[in-house]
């Protein structure tokens, strides 16, 4: 397992590299805060209430906050797998004595850690100034469990897509499928609670809500029972997408063909 | 001792062909068509523990693909294999720790990182200990003169002096075998040099056993002991090195210069005349057909002579010879 730490704490260093591009990256979050502001606030007010289904305009501007900052730093997983499948350097990935998924777990974690940090800090400063105090940091310590998890299950959706390349090598079509599956399922732009009961029902049967709805409503009302509720639904997911994983794994294996020789 | 033994080898993909433009495209998406390439044919061959063997061929020959195999990359249709007592596909990450590669058309070290954390990666996942790693790395340091690269990020580096990076960088946990895939590709005269003692004095020191692919006849020539010629993923010729020259270096160059003007329609009996100059000729000319002192003595006698030189013709041009042999 050493070696895994080791790749994950190499690809924190090299995400380094080019801090200026990752600064510049996080910025998009501003501008997008700054509008769901707009949205929401012109929203509550027209409708004359200070609360929908259980959220003020404070805690639906902190879930977009938070569910924003997952989106926008989940590892393009897909595209790394199938960049490495396309331009052959997967060959070197395969000659090294570690596993092929792991290798990939690590490395993606590590290319995530810096971004979401920045996205959650620009996002939250925003969010802050035009919306009002977090909620309670008491409940920060078991969201970013929440959100951990949340990763590992967007890295098993991810390297499921990422597989397909070793058969179709392009997978862009899949990758924009899954966004915007997680966009509407997963509660990205408008929270769960506000959609009708039976888009609701729908989401709640799919793994997108246990990626970006759960741990962003975790946040802006923390419970033990609303974090173990979410956790218990990530493992479901990441073990039953787990184990289909590596399954695929093994049969697309053979599949692969190298290019360039 | 074998290191390598492999036995009617075999590798076909699919591969879908499209007609060109749009409606070519379109047709494609209806009805696709395949095609299947066998890129390696019945392939058997063995080779030595510390063997230092040249596997050469032409673009889509088949030698990568033999690589990717025998490293557990590519699984193959047919046939068996054994590396280091290992079935490659089967043991991959086992036969990983015994096995250093170097694709040389791709990186290995990570681009935007001095070679040297690539190297502390690196001694973590073939699980060395700290102090082995640092031992290790300033010994390869040394022998590929890298020393003042290692702390370089790796995009800084030239081609020459990343290569010579990339190749100590797969000998860093001692492999016993070495599998290099087109070292040298890309690289000027003075840096493939390079590359080539660094690998031979780790061949004769460590006694690591290298199986080298190329299309560079010189890395031949400079490294290999014996040599497997490939095409269309078949083996066309095996030899040493020394009898691939002997049989196939028939063909002499002579190039003379004379004391006095030559004619431009220069001829002589028994060779090809390649070039004239005004006071020099270029010939070639078969031993087997005519003897090399035949070829002096009429070199002589058409003039003055103030230099000849005899030289053998470059290896690439004898590998066509030979696969122009098997393809008729």
């Amino acid at each position: 397992m050493k070696k895994y730490w080791f790749l994950f704490t190499t690809q924190v260093i090299n995400s380094l590299a080019y801090p200026g591009e990752l600064v510049g990256r996080s910025l998009i979050i501003i501008p997008f805060m700054w509008i769901f502001y707009q949205l929401w606030s012109v929203t509550f007010k027209s409708a004359g209430v200070t609360e929908i289904n259980g959220l003020t305009v404070n805690m639906t501007l902190w879930y977009l906050m938070l569910a924003e900052t997952i989106e926008l730093s989940r590892p393009r997983l897909g595209n790394t797998i199938s960049e490495a499948v396309k331009d052959g350097s997967i060959a070197y990935i395969l000659s090294k004595p570690y596993d092929f998924l792991l290798y990939h777990y690590a490395t993606s974690m590590g290319e995530t850690l810096f971004r979401a940090s920045l996205n959650a800090l620009l996002g939250g400063a925003i969010v802050r100034w035009l919306a009002g105090a977090p909620p309670d940091p008491r409940g920060w310590p078991m969201v970013i469990l929440a959100i951990f998890g949340a990763w590992t299950l967007n890295f098993c959706i991810a390297a499921l897509i990422g597989l397909s390349a070793f058969a179709v090598e392009d997978i862009s079509a899949f990758q924009w499928i899954y966004q915007k599956f997680a966009f509407i399922f997963g509660g990205l732009l408008i929270p769960l609670d506000f959609y009708p009961a039976w888009l609701q029902a729908i989401s709640h049967a799919l793994p997108f809500q246990a990626m970006l709805y759960a741990p962003a409503r975790l946040f802006v009302e923390p419970s033990a029972g609303a974090f173990l509720s979410t956790l218990g639904t990530q493992l479901v997911w990441i073990v039953a997408l787990g184990l289909l994983l590596a399954y695929f794994y093994r049969r697309s294996i053979h599949l692969l063909t190298v290019n360039g020789g | 001792m074998t290191a390598i033994t492999v036995s009617n080898l075999s590798k076909t993909f699919q591969s879908k062909h499209k007609a060109a433009g749009l409606g070519g495209s379109l047709r494609a998406l209806l009805k696709p068509k395949y095609t299947t390439v066998e890129a390696v044919r019945g392939l058997s061959f063995e080779m030595e523990k510390g063997e230092l063997l040249g596997f050469i061929g032409p673009n889509g020959a088949g030698k990568s693909t033999t690589i990717k195999i025998l490293t557990g990359i590519l699984h193959p249709s047919g046939g068996e294999a054994q590396v280091l007592g290992y079935t490659p596909w089967r043991e991959r990450q086992k036969l990983a720790f015994h096995i250093g590669a170097v694709f040389g058309q791709r990186p290995q070290l990570w681009y935007h990182l001095p070679a040297i954390d690539t190297f502390a990666l690196f001694g973590k996942i073939y699980e060395l200990d700290d102090a082995e790693t640092k031992k290790r790395i300033a010994c390869l340091a040394e022998i590929f003169e890298i020393g003042d690269l290692l702390e370089v990020p790796v995009r800084k580096l030239s081609l020459g002096q990343r290569m010579r990076c990339e190749v100590a960088a797969s000998l860093l946990h001692k492999p016993k075998l070495l599998l290099l895939d087109e070292p040298s590709i890309g690289l000027d005269v003075v840096a493939k040099q390079h590359i080539r003692d660094a690998i031979r004095a780790m061949s004769e020191q460590e006694k690591v056993g290298v199986l080298l692919t190329s299309h560079d006849a010189g890395d031949l020539e400079a490294l290999c002991h014996r040599v497997i010629i490939i095409n269309h993923g078949q083996i066309v010729y095996r030899d040493k090195v020394s009898n691939l020259k002997r049989k196939f270096l028939t063909r002499k160059l002579v190039e003379v210069r004379y004391a006095e003007e030559v004619s431009p329609d220069f001829r002589l009996e028994g060779m090809e005349t390649l070039k004239t100059g005004r006071y020099g000729v270029k010939l070639a000319f078969d031993t087997r057909q005519t003897p090399a002192d035949a070829v002096l003595a009429r070199l002589s006698s058409a003039g003055t002579l103030v230099d000849i030189t005899i030289s053998d013709p470059p290896l690439e041009e004898v590998i066509a010879m030979i696969y122009g042999q098997a393809n008729q």
